[in-house]
């Protein structure tokens, strides 16, 4: 929650200045713009489990739920009633936040390792659906589309254009979260996570605001999912799956939970590693694993929670819920509501 | 009747894998807090290694009481190594570790083993049936439920009615208290762990000769573990017996009369169950009570 | 007297077979300071907390305004105007002083559910309010360091001053001077009075340093092994006979 100074404004404008440049770099760096592109959605998918895990304190292991919804719910609404291309990315944001009221509510009563346990095992519903409806959904082989015209205008966003339309929509969520975690709703969300209890003794009924955090995570989720299906105009159940949420969560990890740009950063480094090293490794998943084990292991709080750490005056950044008592299984005034 | 009994029967094993996997999740996780998501590699390990025991001529025997040892030599060392850091931080971490571990060796089985799974056929002695008039039931099936009901009382022993047991629901009940009267917890949290992949490594070798043997097997049968936990009741024992059986009959009759909905079948029980009773059914009764 | 603010009637509470508090019944009066006292595992802190909504009697009920409160939420009982600390100062430590006290004051301004950032009206109204508060506490200086980097007694009254930041009619501090350095007691003990003095607020106290409870309370009830053993005035309480023979030989005497 700190001002982040004269020098965080600029390295934020280089950032964007690069990712502007993108279309033109890529290819110097013998990258595809596609990668670019999944970077940007990847950081967008990225931010949505951020504001549960680094700023509420809830592990959302089970947001590919979310993801895949959105995906589906883009690939459906284009398939069966060709929609345009923006109404296809609210129909899919819109998707994940309906998966968010259905299990939302099993999930409030928990907190800690619960909560995770819950998530885990209700993401997964998704899955299993579309694994099996395979008349709606072309179950395990998933489900073709094509990327439907700009409403209005007709114009078919291919390549740069795609890329700078999710670039566009990276832009607004990273400044709608932004004023987000800087509003009351984001500085009572801090507030929970660091301590639920003193929260509840000033008034706040916490399961409201975690649920209405849970289903912005789950819109913005969604919005990524959507933008990932018509990135490569295919949904299929994996992406729903448990594997996709300790991806997410990683990227998460690995820039750092809590920090604004923090998802981005594991983005690109899990993308394009992803993209070098699965074309270089047909075994790639074990470096992959490797990556989890280290990030977990040396970087607790993200490579940019703790570049963070070195700027003078930053100390003391936190660690997703430090030291949480993991067996508090409910809330106290809960506890004997029987 | 004459179709039926053998999905039941078959339903109920299915049941008792998920109980027994679900009881050292449960166990685990109870007392340290850590979801470990590498549970079903350690039961593919056994079974794999089982598999190299007997291919190396090894009697089928040993490799079950060998191949599930190896597994906890190797849980012991994570555990040890990486997991122990990990106690006094958010579970997140322990999580995701555990994922990536999963994730390394579902790769290494692939590249060790093949892709495509092995066969892992039981030993003659097991093989063939029984026929019990209506039905005939392999030989093998009866053999892995009988042992599937000695592991369950035997942990059913071990945790209520011996000194170590005691210990560890103590501790699982009350970490603070249990360091306070001098018991070295990290050499319990070690124990418990190893309990935990020594069950699951036999039904993972057990599994191996029932539901087949691939990179994955394993990690199929831990979503309806974690499925039979929240049923049953987080770190309630006689829940996870009871959530096990449920879930398994649910999947094996619903595969019998509407195979699309097998799956989904479990989670509409996990639903009702935490609708009206939001800590799973034997929630309430306390800690492996 | 005046107005009955809060009572309590009959309060049980077990834990496992247990009973750690039976049968106790209390009238706390708009206007004044009370505190509940008494040995180690007397009961004191479970009853206060059925008091607060930490945890739900399982007999006898609790009124507070004059509505049925005993299975209402904490933070609805904190909606009628009840604050509390807890014995560990319970604060959001990696935020500011001063973010501690936005958080409590946004929710009682019902602005916690805000999405934007605030306006430049509502900021200088949370500024004027967050300076009362400081002031009163006397943590202007710190404003902008994060909790944790505080000293222990300073936790402390940034943890009174967030249970104010809701605007209670009533005070619920749970043992305020333990784990206090001398200085920081009467730091803490001047600010208690205040709470009554110069908010005119009501207070209810558990405290077992029998000196502080003596000069501070002006209405007294007395636990010992879960159950109402005295109440009354400081004079009658150390005129009591039964108080002094719970005490004798146990910690407290050592404080009095």
């Amino acid at each position: 929650m700190k001002p982040i100074g004269i020098w965080g404004w600029v390295a934020t404008a280089i950032l964007f200045v690069l990712l502007l440049l993108a279309p033109q770099l890529a290819p110097r760096l013998h990258l595809a713009l596609t990668i670019c592109t999944d970077v940007l959605l990847f950081a967008i998918a990225a931010m949505a489990v951020n504001l549960l895990l680094g700023y509420t304190g809830v592990l959302p292991f089970g947001n590919a739920a979310f993801f895949g919804l959105g995906a589906y719910g883009a690939g459906l609404s284009i398939q069966n009633f060709h929609v345009g291309f923006i109404t296809s990315l609210v129909i899919g944001t819109l998707a994940g936040v309906v998966g968010a009221v259905l299990i939302g509510p099993f999930l409030l009563r928990r907190r800690g390792i619960y909560f995770a346990l819950l998530m885990i095992a209700f993401g997964q519903v998704f899955y299993f659906i579309a694994y099996r409806f395979t008349n709606i959904t072309g179950g395990e082989d998933g489900m073709n589309f094509t990327r439907p015209p700009l409403e209005g205008l007709g114009i078919h966003l291919q390549d740069a254009g795609f890329y700078y339309a999710i670039l566009l929509i990276f832009t607004l969520v990273v400044v709608g979260f932004w004023l987000l975690v800087r509003s009351p709703f984001g500085r009572t969300l801090v507030a929970i996570k660091q301590n639920e209890v003193r929260a509840r003794y000033l008034g706040l009924n916490t399961d409201r605001f975690i649920f209405v955090a849970l289903m912005i995570s789950a819109a913005i989720e969604g919005l990524a999912g959507a933008c990932y299906g018509l990135s490569i105009m295919f949904a299929y159940p994996l992406l729903l799956d448990w594997h996709q949420s300790g991806d997410i969560v990683l990227m998460t990890i690995l820039g750092g939970a809590g920090t604004i740009f923090g998802p981005l950063v594991g983005a690109i480094i899990y993308v394009i590693g992803e993209d070098i090293l699965s074309t270089a490794l047909p075994w790639w998943q074990i470096p992959l694993g490797a990556l989890f084990v280290a990030c977990v292991l040396g970087f607790p709080k993200g490579l940019l929670g703790t570049a963070l750490d070195l700027l003078p005056g930053r100390k003391n950044r936190i660690e997703p819920g430090h030291d949480l008592d993991f067996a508090a299984p409910i809330i106290a005034d809960r506890e004997t509501t029987r | 009747m004459a179709h039926i009994a053998p999905e039941i029967f078959n339903g109920l094993i299915l049941g008792a894998f998920y109980a027994v996997v679900a009881i050292g999740l449960s166990l685990i996780m109870n007392l340290t807090g850590t979801i470990n998501m590498a549970h079903g590699s350690f039961m593919t390990l056994a079974g794999y290694l089982a598999f190299a025991l007997v291919g190396a001529g090894t009697n089928y025997w040993y490799a079950l009481a060998i191949a599930p040892l190896m597994a906890v030599a190797v849980g012991i060392l994570m555990e040890r190594t990486m997991i122990r850091p990990l106690y006094r931080r958010d579970p997140v971490y322990s999580l995701l570790l555990t994922f990536g571990i999963s994730l390394i060796a579902e790769e290494a089985f692939r590249l060790i083993w093949g892709p495509n799974g092995v066969p892992f056929s039981p030993p003659k002695g097991l093989g063939g049936g029984i026929s019990l008039g209506f039905t005939v039931f392999p030989v093998y099936r009866l053999f892995i439920a009988g042992a599937l009901v000695v592991i369950i009382l035997a942990l059913v022993i071990f945790l209520q009615h011996t000194r170590y047991g005691l210990r560890l629901r103590a501790a699982v009940q009350d970490r603070e208290m249990i360091s306070a009267l001098g018991t070295n917890t990290q050499l319990l949290y070690m124990v418990n762990f190893g309990l935990g992949i020594l069950i699951a490594g036999i039904a993972g070798v057990l599994a191996a000769g029932m539901l087949g043997l691939n990179p994955q097997s394993g990690n199929s049968l831990l979503m309806p573990a974690f499925v039979t936990v929240i049923v049953g009741g987080m770190g309630s024992l006689f829940g996870a017996i009871v959530g096990g059986l449920l879930i398994g009959l649910a999947i094996s009759l619903t595969t019998l009369y509407i195979p699309a909905a097998s799956e989904i079948a479990m989670y509409v029980i996990m639903a009702v169950v935490l609708l009206v009773r939001p800590r799973g059914l034997f929630g309430e009764e306390g800690i492996f009570g | 007297m005046s107005d009955l603010l809060l009572e309590a009637k009959g309060v049980g509470k077990r834990f496992g077979g247990v009973h750690a508090v039976e049968d106790v019944s209390l009238r706390v009066y708009a206007g004044s300071i009370n505190a509940i006292i008494g040995p180690n595992g007397a009961g004191k802190t479970t009853f206060f907390n059925t008091l607060s909504g930490f945890y739900f009697p399982d007999a006898g009920s609790v009124s507070f305004t004059g509505a049925d409160v005993t299975r209402a939420p904490s933070y609805d009982r904190v909606r009628m105007g009840m604050g509390r600390t807890f014995q560990t100062s319970s604060v959001f430590p990696e935020l500011t002083v001063y973010e501690n006290l936005a958080v409590g004051i946004e929710s009682a301004d019902n602005l916690s559910f805000r999405f934007r950032t605030l306006s430049r009206a509502q900021r200088a109204t949370l500024d004027q309010k967050v300076d009362r508060l400081l002031g009163f506490v006397g943590l202007g200086a710190v404003a902008h360091r994060p909790l944790a980097e505080l000293a222990h007694g300073s936790q402390r009254l940034c943890e009174i001053a967030m249970s104010l930041s809701t605007e209670p009619k009533l005070v619920l501090l749970d043992e305020p001077m333990a784990g206090l350095a001398q200085a920081e007691t009467s730091r803490v003990v001047s600010v208690i009075r205040n709470l009554h003095a110069e908010l005119g607020l009501t207070v209810l106290f558990v405290e077992h340093n029998m000196r502080v409870v003596l000069s501070l309370a002006q209405q007294i009830t007395v636990l010992d092994r879960g159950r109402v053993l005295a109440t009354g005035t400081p004079t009658e309480i150390s005129a009591n006979a039964e108080v002094r023979e719970a005490y004798i030989g146990k910690e407290v005497i050592e404080h009095v």
